[in-house]
């Protein structure tokens, strides 16, 4: 019966007002977003909800609009329709759709942090591992060296990189190393809700399982809310509380991790399920 | 003779007064006052082929040239020399295309264009300093999108700035970056004061005269008024610290003026001079009278 009504409430895709005002603790939502490229469909329709901390995984193969459905809610990019609420630490209401460019800004760098699949395009590759997780930091005013410096150190340390390194430029670090101080980066103001865009994608099979072990105590240990796109079901399986399945723009299926993992219903997601390689 | 002096007439004819037609000054003053109105926000202008290439004071020229009159008495240092290359062709650029009178003494000028220095001598009221400017975006290195830094002086977005001078701490112990050294005008923007030593840094603040900036090759003028705070930035425990080389000048024995470092002879013996050749001139005579 529970599952069943959580299963409803996942699946809800008409976003009514009142529920806006009857359910305040909820972090962040998004309700009937579409994204269209020209006359191609990038996510049409799509409502989720985030509670804090709570993980979201988005799966779906390649083309299905995951990133772009990221992007949008990130507030990357412009939604055609729909509307994207973020209940900030305040107990404000934001819309996304409606609120300032700078404004939006500041939440980016504050309460929201996004971790790109390539740590290239998340990292300032001629800048020292501390400078990079230092940024953050100074953006949001922190003016003295010696704690910028310390609380930099502080989450080298935990993301497993050694002290040592926060003078070395990240070009000289390993894929995974890379991957981690991007994550360091991200988390050091602390926000609410942080995306990830296949942050494992392109890692070997031991260094993924390092960097899925790092997130979920991170993850767990701060209470972060986490959204996370992956083609890969292990990694949902691992890092997830509820999943959404995308197909072609669309979401086939939400519910529980377990749930829809052990029971898909919709028929791409058995495909889906049924694709993984058994070792 | 009297044909040589009919073509020196010519030549002043040739040219409209200061070189740049009306109406092109009439577009640099509008920029320049909006310049004003927003200390240190770039102004973009639509920046004219000068007879020079681009790097040697474009930019400044074009600004003075608005803003020079008649009775205007000029003067052009260039590092804070009037008998350098740069000063002395954009001088007699001035005398030819303007035909204003022209100084060496920093006092007796109501417009100084200048190239990498502030003059020594305190500045006053009703005098102009133009700066030559070559990379006007002090994020420049640091962000390459033009459109991305406009966005974060717009949303003073600054922690990037403070990143470069973090980089300078963790690599040197202290704040490495000497010339351009990023300063806050107005308590808004962050601006790059083109490459002057950060030991001049702190004669911005505060100043009586009107400082103007010229970016020919980039197209940007921006503009400190009289009197506006201007703040180098730094972090509380590594502050702004104004810089010189620890040493006297050779020529006048002053110790408070900035120095040049040049290398006397062929096995790399060291002299400092004043590179304020002006004040360097003045603290000769007042030594001369003192020993009078």
């Amino acid at each position: 019966m529970f599952r069943h009504r959580l299963l409803q409430r996942t699946n809800q895709i008409k976003f009514k007002k009142r529920r806006l005002i009857m359910k305040q603790n909820f972090l962040f939502q998004a309700s009937n977003i579409s994204k269209y490229y020209g006359q191609n469909i990038g996510c049409k329709n799509v409502s989720l909800d985030i509670n804090p901390g709570e993980v979201l995984g988005i799966v779906g193969e390649s083309g299905s609009g995951k990133s772009t459905l990221l992007n949008c809610i990130y507030g990357n990019l412009e939604v055609d329709e729909g509307d994207i609420f973020l209940n900030d630490k305040s107990k404000t209401i934001l819309n996304f759709t409606k609120i300032s460019e700078p404004k939006l800004r500041l939440i980016q760098r504050s309460d929201l942090a996004f971790v790109h699949q390539n740590p290239r395009d998340g990292l300032r590759m001629n800048i020292s591992a501390g400078g990079n997780i230092g940024e953050r930091l100074m953006a949001i005013g922190h003016r003295n060296y010696g704690e910028i410096r310390q609380i930099a150190a502080n989450w080298l340390e935990k993301v497993e990189i050694d002290v040592s390194r926060i003078d070395d430029k990240p070009s000289t670090f390993s894929g995974g190393m890379q991957q981690r101080l991007q994550i360091a980066r991200n988390l050091v103001t602390r926000p609410r809700l942080i995306f990830m865009d296949e942050p494992t994608g392109g890692l070997d099979v031991s260094v993924q399982a390092k960097i899925l072990d790092l997130l979920r105590n991170l993850v767990r240990e701060l209470g972060i809310a986490a959204v996370i796109v992956t083609h890969d079901l292990a990694v949902v399986r691992l890092l997830a509380d509820r999943i959404i399945v995308m197909q072609n723009g669309n979401v086939i299926e939400a519910g529980l991790c377990d749930q829809v993992l052990d029971d898909p219903q919709h028929k791409y997601s058995q495909l889906l399920v049924s694709s993984v390689l058994q070792v | 003779m009297n044909e040589m002096s009919k073509n020196e007439n010519l030549d002043i004819q040739i040219y409209n007064f200061a070189y740049l037609d009306e109406n092109t000054k009439r577009m640099i003053r509008r920029a320049l006052l909006k310049a004003l109105c927003i200390p240190g926000y770039q102004v973009p202008f639509s920046s004219r082929e000068m007879p020079m290439p681009y790097g040697w004071g474009t930019g400044g020229i074009q600004v003075t040239s608005a803003c020079l009159i008649p009775k205007d008495i000029l003067k052009v240092i260039d590092q804070g020399a009037d008998d350098t290359t740069n000063a002395v062709s954009i001088r007699k650029f001035f005398q030819k295309t303007a035909n204003v009178a022209v100084t060496e003494k920093t006092s007796d000028a109501s417009l100084i264009q200048t190239r990498h220095r502030i003059p020594e001598t305190k500045l006053k009221e009703k005098q102009i300093l133009v700066y030559q400017v070559p990379i006007p975006e002090p994020l420049r290195f640091l962000e390459p999108r033009e459109t991305e830094t406009r966005k974060m002086h717009a949303l003073s977005e600054y922690g990037l700035m403070y990143v470069k001078l973090y980089e300078d701490i963790a690599k040197h112990g202290h704040i490495e970056t000497a010339y351009a050294y990023p300063v806050k005008t107005n308590g808004n923007y962050v601006t790059d004061p083109s490459p002057i030593p950060k030991f001049d840094n702190p004669k911005m603040n505060n100043s009586p005269a009107i400082q103007l900036f010229g970016a020919g090759r980039e197209q940007r003028i921006y503009a400190i008024p009289p009197y506006t705070n201007v703040k180098s930035l730094d972090f509380e425990d590594y502050p702004f610290e104004a810089m010189k080389a620890n040493f006297k000048c050779s020529i006048c024995g002053s110790s408070d003026s900035y120095l040049d470092e040049i290398i006397v002879s062929d096995d790399g013996k060291r002299s400092y001079i004043c590179s304020d050749t002006d004040y360097c001139k003045e603290q000769t005579k007042l030594n001369s009278k003192k020993e009078d």
